[in-house]
C-alpha cells in the first residue's frame, strides 16, 4: 500500500506518493524490475484540470533524459511533458486512449502513461527528487498558485 | 428565462446550461443551449438560466419541476445538474461539454467572450446531441 505525504492548501488536498521519485515538473517515476513506470503527480494533475485528451509516445519510442513523453490537453492549457528517465517506451496505459481522465482519477494508479526500459536509471535518478524535496516544492508551488 | 416560461404545460423540455463566466467549456455549454432553444428545436425547448434557479425564482423551479431536464455541465462541479435535481426537477439527460468534446476532438474550443470556430462548431454538435434527446422525450417527431 503506498503511503502519502499530504498538505492542504487553501481548500486543496494535494498528496505526493513516497514510493517513486519526481522531476520538477511533477512527473514522476517508480521502478519496477529494470523497467521505470512514469505518470503524473496530484498536484500536477490538479493544476492542469481535467484531461480532454493524452498523447503519449508510442511503443518503442526512444528518449533521453527530459525529452517529451507525452502532450496531455486539458480544459485549461495544453502541456507537454518531459521523460523523467532515458530509455525505450515498452508500454503506454491504455486507458489514455478512451479514458484519460484515469490522471485525474487515480494519477498515482489506474492514471499512469508509459512503461519505460530504462537505459541508466541510476543517472537519471541522481536528477530526481525525493518524495520529501519534490514535497516541498510543490507545496511552495501551491502556495504561490492560491495567491494569485 | 425565455418568454416560454409561461408553456411549461406543454411539456417543454427544458435545457439548463452552465452559468460559469470566464471558463470556455462555459460558454460552449451557453451557446449550445442558444443553439438548441433558437435554432434547432425552438418549439420543444424552454431555455433556463442557472441562476435563476440559485436565486429561487418561481417561475424557473416551476418550470424544471413540471418539464424533463437537459442539463449541460461546463465542468465536474456539474453544477447545472445539481441544481436542477436540488430544485425538484426530472433529468432526462446531463451533458458534460469536456465528455462531448472527447467524441469531437477537432473542434477545440478557445475563447471565452468569443468563441473560436472550433468552440462555436462543438456547440453546434453537442446541440445536435441535445435534440436527439428532445426528440427521443417528445416522441421522435422529428426523426
Amino acid at each position: 500500500m503506498t503511503d502519502y505525504l499530504e498538505v492542504t492548501v487553501d481548500k486543496f488536498i494535494f498528496r505526493v506518493a513516497k514510493d517513486r521519485l519526481y522531476n520538477e515538473e511533477g512527473v514522476w517515476a517508480r521502478l519496477e524490475g529494470g523497467q521505470v513506470r512514469i505518470g503524473l503527480s496530484d498536484f500536477l494533475q490538479q493544476r492542469s484540470g481535467d484531461v480532454a485528451f493524452a498523447e503519449v509516445k508510442p511503443k518503442g519510442t526512444e528518449l533521453n533524459f527530459g525529452d517529451e513523453v507525452a502532450v496531455i490537453e486539458t480544459i485549461k492549457v495544453d502541456i507537454a511533458l518531459s521523460s523523467p528517465v532515458s530509455g525505450e517506451v515498452m508500454k503506454v496505459n491504455p486507458a489514455m486512449e478512451d479514458a484519460p481522465e484515469a490522471i485525474n482519477q487515480s494519477p498515482y494508479d489506474e492514471g499512469w502513461l508509459a512503461v519505460i526500459v530504462a537505459s541508466d536509471w541510476e543517472a537519471d535518478r541522481s536528477n530526481l527528487l525525493d518524495p520529501e524535496a519534490y514535497f516541498a516544492r510543490m507545496k511552495v508551488e501551491a502556495e504561490n498558485e492560491v495567491k494569485k | 428565462m425565455d418568454d416560454s416560461t409561461s408553456e411549461t404545460n406543454n411539456r417543454k423540455v427544458v435545457i439548463v446550461p452552465c452559468s460559469g463566466i470566464g471558463k470556455t467549456y462555459g460558454t460552449v455549454s451557453r451557446e449550445a443551449a442558444y443553439e438548441i432553444t433558437e435554432t434547432v428545436r425552438p418549439e420543444e425547448t424552454q431555455l433556463v438560466a442557472l441562476s435563476l434557479l440559485v436565486l429561487g425564482d418561481e417561475a424557473a423551479r416551476a418550470a424544471v419541476a413540471a418539464n424533463p431536464a437537459v442539463t449541460i455541465d461546463g465542468c465536474k462541479l456539474a453544477c447545472a445538474t445539481k441544481m436542477v435535481q436540488e430544485s425538484g426537477g426530472e433529468i432526462a439527460q446531463d451533458f458534460a461539454v469536456l465528455d462531448v468534446y472527447r467524441r469531437y476532438k477537432q473542434f477545440k474550443p478557445k475563447g471565452i467572450a468569443e468563441l473560436n470556430e472550433g468552440g462555436l462548431q462543438l456547440a453546434q454538435a453537442l446541440a445536435g446531441e441535445v435534440a436527439a434527446v428532445v426528440d427521443e422525450i417528445q416522441g421522435g417527431q422529428h426523426g
